[in-house]
């Protein structure tokens, strides 16, 4: 077990837009949470890296308590997440952006003045590869289109140093081809050794892909279990269907 | 005679290259909004005055001026690392008239509205730097040393991460940066260079008062970077000697020096306006304001 | 000093903050940014109304109207010249700023190549000081409390009862709902810009009676008027009275413990000081602030 969550609780007003949440990852695997638009996916997200502040609640990670750490900390400690609306830097080039990423000594302005620079470029090489984007180095990000920007913070999200790779709807906006390729390349990070927690609304994306499926609805886990399971299950349809 | 002059011209420019690149280091390559980098200037300015006044040799006063300025620099991210945009802007504003109505008020150290005259030319370990001229090699010789290390910083790995706090502070955190360290380093290194800017620069003029820190020279170096271009470090140097020259060429045509000041503010005002309006990436830039 | 005279000098020097920060709030909530250049309203008003009374000799009542009228399209040409044009090209709120900041200093030395660097002051009877058992006042004074609280009454009115105020309300809640239910919000710039900009003309001419006149106190001015704003809330113009009441009692209060020349260095940290703890101000809503 990599990541586990205990009884979060996030109130916006006095609306729950997660309640009561309780979950737990296995490592190696690939985990959907899966549930209709606003079920609360986004926000567990959100509060797991710390771009939220849960009202109640436990996070733990690696066997440590991550409740309190800052956003930063808790990616530093392990876990990448790429964002459904991509957050890339409008100035920098593809190469900035993973140089960002794989670097972890960037911040001490002494370091990056006289350490040796560490030679990444087999490292971005490979990353590129990886995620099939297939664009010049120094290409800016506003240069990119959207599939190819998505699949740039997937990358980065990649070549970070993690050991848990959350995923916020990998596939939301993009075309039938790039979706089967994203959905190849998730399946090769795991195959790699690679722990991958994603959010999906389409069921059908996450069916062949997910070793385990969380199911949300209205801010609540409502059934859990392998894809066969949760296919069959009924108040998964219902909160599908009565949406 | 124009020799002379000529001199004189370098010198300030030599001096405003400093500060002009340094502040783009804050408001260009990190994107912080800071009106306030006069008052890194005038800490620097009075620091180094007050010193040597004092009997400390030139190059310690330097030094320290720099790290007093450093410290107001930290100070001021402190004070305002929760505020973004325009009220990050007033903020910063509001600290230099901070730091101005100081410099008019704690009179038994600053002199108040007389300011402080007799500032003694750098004497540095023993060699007194009499002439301009031989000051004019001093202050190129420290320009270049600052844009080297300005330089080396934001092609660093280091200035990498500058872009990205400017471009999103969020997404950097999520790759697990603390951007607020960042940010104080970013202001730190601009504010130690404007406070090595103006020690130079009291040391060449033998006479500060507060006047010289206000709204005016704000407007001034703002517009220096903007019409260089927003993280255009070749622009901001380039655009010092641009906005030093425009209005010395207003000398050849014998306009009476009362009209000379304003004449010039107005100058540098229409310039900027204009820029804003007309080319807001500025000459060399390629980054927008926001 | 009487306790009582020092709430006497805060309402009068708040009234006159007042004035400057309502329009800047009106100018800020109805067009989203800054208008730092809304200090220079003030010194054209002083120093229009310094030409028309004292150089041109024209009659009290009238001069006051003409520079009222004067001062409002005044604000109406800075929008014109330079706001409008830049929104057009869809400039950020700072691009607005530091223009703003350039439109003061372009003014300001505009007024000193016209009228000089030496300091000018109107003589005028209203300043003969009244003495009461525990205070002293003046006319001028009296008359700059009283008239600011009716016309602060009088744009709240404007605000709640009339349809300009309405449409300006309706404009600076979202502007995009606004322009959907019809409401052309250049048209409410404008206005907010007139109205703002009159109210900044009639601080202005108060100044020129009470004080003497500079071409750079708009600068100190707007400051003042912003500090006021930032502390009752920037996007409230009720809220941005009652901040700069507050700051002529703190620099007031300030003056009397310390000495007069800390005046300015008390309303700077006051400023900082709701930056940093309650940046909305007491009644502003939470804009600009992350999280």
């Amino acid at each position: 077990m990599i990541l586990k969550i205990e009884c979060l609780t996030k109130r916006f007003g006095g609306i729950h837009a997660v309640k009561d949440c309780s979950l737990e990852i296995e490592r190696e695997k690939i985990t959907a949470i899966i549930g209709p638009n606003g079920s609360g996916k986004t926000t567990l997200f959100n509060l797991i890296s710390k771009l939220l502040k849960s009202n109640d609640g436990h996070i733990h990670f690696n066997g440590k308590n991550i409740t309190k750490l800052k956003d930063y900390e808790i990616s530093k400690s392990g876990i990448s997440r790429t964002f459904q609306d991509v957050r890339l830097f409008r100035n920098l080039t593809i190469k900035d952006h993973l140089e960002i990423s794989l670097s972890n000594s960037d911040e001490s302005i002494f370091k990056s003045l006289f350490k040796d620079k560490p030679n990444n470029a087999e490292r971005i090489d490979r990353i590129l590869k990886l995620v099939h984007l297939k664009k010049p180095l120094n290409t800016l990000v506003t240069d990119l289109s959207y599939g190819q920007r998505k699949l740039l913070d997937l990358a980065m999200a990649i070549a970070k140093p993690h050991s848990l790779l959350l995923l916020d709807e990998p596939v939301a906006g993009v075309n039938p081809v790039l979706r089967e390729e994203i959905k190849e390349i998730i399946k090769n990070l795991n195959k790699n050794k690679g722990t991958i927690l994603l959010i999906e609304h389409d069921m059908n994306f996450v069916m062949d892909l997910a070793d385990y499926i969380f199911v949300m609805d209205a801010g609540k886990i409502i059934a859990h279990g392998e894809p066969a399971e949760i296919q069959s299950n009924k108040k998964v349809l219902e909160a599908y269907l009565g949406d | 005679m124009i020799e002379n002059y000529l001199i004189h011209i370098l010198i300030l420019i030599g001096i405003y290259i400093i500060l002009a690149v340094s502040l783009n280091i804050a408001l260009g390559y990190t994107g912080l909004l800071n009106l306030g980098h006069i008052a890194f200037f005038g800490i620097g300015a009075y620091t180094s005055a007050i010193l040597t006044r004092e009997g400390i040799p030139f190059i310690l006063a330097l030094i320290i001026s720099c790290i007093i300025a450093g410290c107001f620099g930290f100070l001021l991210v402190w004070i305002t690392k929760r505020l973004k945009g325009d009220y990050l802007a007033l903020a910063t504003l509001g600290f230099s008239f901070l730091i101005y109505s100081l410099m008019l008020n704690l009179s038994s150290i600053t002199n108040g509205p007389l300011g402080i005259s007799g500032i003694s030319r750098p004497n540095i370990f023993g060699y007194f730097l009499k002439s301009n001229f031989e000051f004019l090699l001093f202050v190129i010789f420290i320009a270049i040393i600052s844009c080297m290390i300005m330089y080396a910083i934001i092609k660093s790995p280091f200035g990498r991460l500058l872009h990205a706090t400017r471009d999103d502070e969020l997404g950097l955190r999520v790759l697990g940066k603390n951007t607020i360290k960042i940010k104080y380093k970013a202001m730190i290194i601009s504010s130690l260079f404007a406070g090595l800017a103006g020690s130079l620069f009291a040391h060449y003029n033998g006479y500060i008062d507060p006047t010289s820190f206000m709204l005016n020279s704000i407007i001034f170096i703002f517009t220096i970077v903007i019409v260089g271009g927003i993280a255009s470090f070749k622009g901001s140097i380039i655009a010092t000697f641009i906005l030093f020259i425009i209005p010395e060429l207003l000398r050849f045509f014998a306009i009476p020096s009362h009209v000379l000041g304003p004449t010039r503010q107005i100058i540098y005002a229409l310039i900027l306006i204009g820029i804003l309006l007309f080319k807001p990436k500025g000459l060399f830039g390629r980054i927008d304001l926001e | 000093m009487a306790l009582i005279q020092i709430i006497v000098n805060s309402l009068i020097i708040g009234s006159l903050y007042a004035l400057v920060a309502c329009g800047f709030s009106l100018i800020y909530s109805t067009n989203k940014f800054m208008h730092f250049a809304h200090g220079i309203s003030v010194v054209i008003a002083s120093y229009l109304f310094y030409l028309s009374l004292n150089t041109l000799k024209i009659n009290f009542i009238i001069s006051i109207l003409l520079v009222l009228i004067l001062t409002g399209l005044f604000g109406i040409f800075m929008y014109k010249v330079f706001y409008g044009p830049l929104q057009k090209r869809k400039s950020s709120n700072i691009v607005l700023l530091i223009a703003s900041v350039g439109i003061l200093i372009l003014f300001e030395n505009m007024i000193m190549l016209v009228f000089g660097t030496t300091v000018k002051t109107i003589n005028s009877d209203l300043t003969k000081s009244i003495e009461f058992s525990s205070f002293i006042i003046t006319p001028l004074q009296i008359i700059i409390i009283v008239t600011s609280l009716i016309l602060l009454l009088l744009l709240y009115l404007l605000m709640k009862k009339t349809k300009i105020g309405r449409n300006m309300r309706a404009v600076s809640d979202n502007k995009e709902l606004a322009s959907i239910i019809g409401i052309d919000y250049k048209k409410v710039s404008y206005y907010s810009f007139f109205i703002g900009s009159l109210l900044a003309g009639i601080a202005g001419i108060f100044i020129a009676l009470e004080q003497t006149l500079e071409p750079t106190i708009g600068t100190n001015l707007i400051v003042k008027g912003f500090t006021g704003s930032i502390i009752g809330g920037i996007t409230s113009v009720p809220g941005s009275i009652l901040g700069s009441y507050i700051l002529g009692i703190a620099e007031n209060f300030g003056i009397w413990y310390l000495s007069s020349g800390y005046k300015d260095a008390i309303a700077f940290t006051l400023l900082f000081l709701f930056l940093l703890f309650k940046p909305h101000g007491i009644l502003g809503i939470n804009k600009g602030i992350k999280k």
